[in-house]
């Protein structure tokens, strides 16, 4: 009897570890719309609305919660704000002397219009879960392609740059961050417009990484990251360019290139409402953007190839 | 348990039980950073139910809560199911072989069930080719992850115990009280 409960232990254990590997295995085997892939996404396609009714449920103990972890970062979020803010009031008054010459900028181009967000169709969502694991770096979204989402739009929110779509059904989305080590974004710095490769940061999953600048570029610490959007196909950026990203907090120089250490604007670990970006990657106003993107660096100021992607994609321009 | 047969109403617990816990996870304590990581009370449901209920009933619902994580979170099937199977299992096994009644156990198993969950699933990736070094992030995110789970055990240990207990074959406190108060068990009498 005793062998017998042994052996039943045993085999059950084996089985259910042969199994998991089985599943581990067939996973990474299969493409993007394999059978297990499939299975995945229908489980999704059944719960989002149960996650997003829970998530409306329970928002107040969430709520609850984050209040107290709040208040017990206020204090030290009060001072960096204030320093901040500071630092804030020094860059309008440059702002505002780039912006002149932005202007007449501007009127070479006879281009008037800003190129705002909604250039892009974004679709308000909420964030109905987030991944527990250090491992997996993204959301889940109460949007999906009903509401005109699909693989690969970028994900944004009011801070900056929060990552893109890997996953789609009707109600409901995955989001993978931009701090997750499959994600590399096209990248520029604020004041010398160089760029480079944005990437996670390894075995520092809040941090991000700006690589491959050239070792001349100096590290000012403070300097704000953003996207390039690239200009080269079939290379284009899933990205528009000029969405804030982060502010670079040192220098790590390597093997002949300056990389940069970045901390990203949005806080990743926290997220409510996003925007996604459903504008087609390559479609006309991502092309137009492109474009703009590449002209002089005193004509690239956030506003100002923004505005000009935005006449031209509504006139109909190539 | 094991030896035992496992009743449908004990399998109902527990489904009901890893459902409800699994969605709260991911729908609220998911969301709600603690010392700059998340709570993880899936490891600690595996670990106490097989703590309870032994090293088949641990593994097996290791192996359906993982797999359950898995499908909610789009993630890398059966990895979660893997780690959690093994986990669920050790817990039993616990169980089984010493039977630990310590006020402190649920403490200790919750510690270390997290840090086995953690540390398997560093390995994991590493081993399905993630590129991330050990650095002292990693590791503070490890510890602090074991902290903090070590400081909700008990609560979850006593939700845990409070919904599956009914659907033992055996109270554990009816046997433990059993055990001073028949002839013949309690140390006393022999003497």
């Amino acid at each position: 009897m005793y062998n017998k409960t042994v052996r039943r232990r045993r085999a059950v254990l084996a089985l259910l570890v042969v199994l998991a590997l089985i599943l581990l295995t067939a996973y990474f085997g299969e493409a993007r719309n394999g059978a297990l892939h499939s299975v995945q996404r229908g489980f999704l396609t059944v719960v989002a609305p149960i996650q997003d009714g829970a998530n409306k449920a329970l928002k107040p103990v969430r709520d609850l919660f984050s209040s107290i972890d709040e208040v017990l970062h206020a204090k030290s979020q009060n001072a960096e704000l204030r320093k901040q803010n500071n630092a804030l009031r020094r860059e309008i008054v440059a702002e505002q002397i780039d912006h002149q010459s932005y202007n007449q900028l501007l009127s070479m181009f006879h281009l008037d219009n800003q190129l705002s967000i909604s250039n892009y169709q974004p679709v308000s969502a909420t964030v109905v879960s987030q991944s527990p694991n250090l491992w997996y770096s993204t959301v889940l979204i109460d949007k999906g392609s009903s509401a005109g989402i699909q693989l690969e739009d970028p994900v944004i929110n009011g801070e900056g740059l929060v990552g893109k779509v890997t996953e789609v059904v009707a109600d409901g989305a995955q989001v993978t961050l931009i701090t997750d080590s499959t994600m590399g974004v096209s990248a520029r710095l604020g004041a010398s417009a160089t760029t480079g490769i944005l990437k996670p940061k390894v075995g520092e999953p809040n941090d991000l990484l700006l690589e491959y600048l050239p070792a001349t570029t100096p590290d000012n610490k403070g300097e704000y990251v953003y996207t390039s959007g690239t200009v080269a196909p079939p290379d284009d950026s899933l990205y528009p360019p000029g969405i804030p990203i982060g502010e670079v907090t040192s220098g790590a120089e390597e093997s002949g290139y300056e990389d940069l250490n970045v901390h990203p604007f949005a806080n990743l670990r926290n997220l409510d409402v996003v925007q996604v970006l459903t504008i087609a990657p390559g479609s006309r106003a991502a092309r137009v953007s492109n474009i703009v993107s590449s002209l002089p660096s005193g004509a690239q100021s956030s506003g100002g190839e923004a505005s000009t992607a935005g006449q031209l994609a509504s006139t109909g321009a190539g | 348990m094991s030896g035992q047969s496992v009743s449908g109403g004990l399998i109902a617990r527990i489904a009901a039980l890893a459902t409800a816990v699994v969605f709260f996870q991911i729908g609220v304590v998911s969301e709600v950073p603690v010392f700059g990581v998340t709570i993880d009370l899936s490891i600690l449901l595996v670990a106490f139910t097989g703590l309870l209920c032994g090293s088949t009933v641990g593994a097996i619902s290791g192996f359906a809560v993982g797999l359950l994580v898995d499908l909610a979170l789009v993630q890398t099937l059966g990895l979660t199911s893997l780690v959690f199977t093994l986990i669920g299992y050790w817990s039993g096994r616990l169980r089984e072989l010493r039977d630990p009644q310590a006020a402190l156990t649920p403490l200790l198993v919750g510690a270390l069930a997290t840090a086995v969950s953690l540390v398997g699933y560093s390995v994991m990736e590493f081993m399905l080719g993630v590129d991330a070094p050990v650095s002292f992030e990693l590791l503070r995110q490890i510890v602090l992850g074991i902290v903090v789970n070590t400081i909700i055990a008990l609560p979850m240990w006593m939700l845990v115990r409070r919904c599956l207990i009914g659907g033992l074959p055996q109270d554990p406190r009816r046997r433990r009280r059993r055990a001073y108060t028949t002839g013949g068990l309690s140390p006393l009498s022999r003497s």
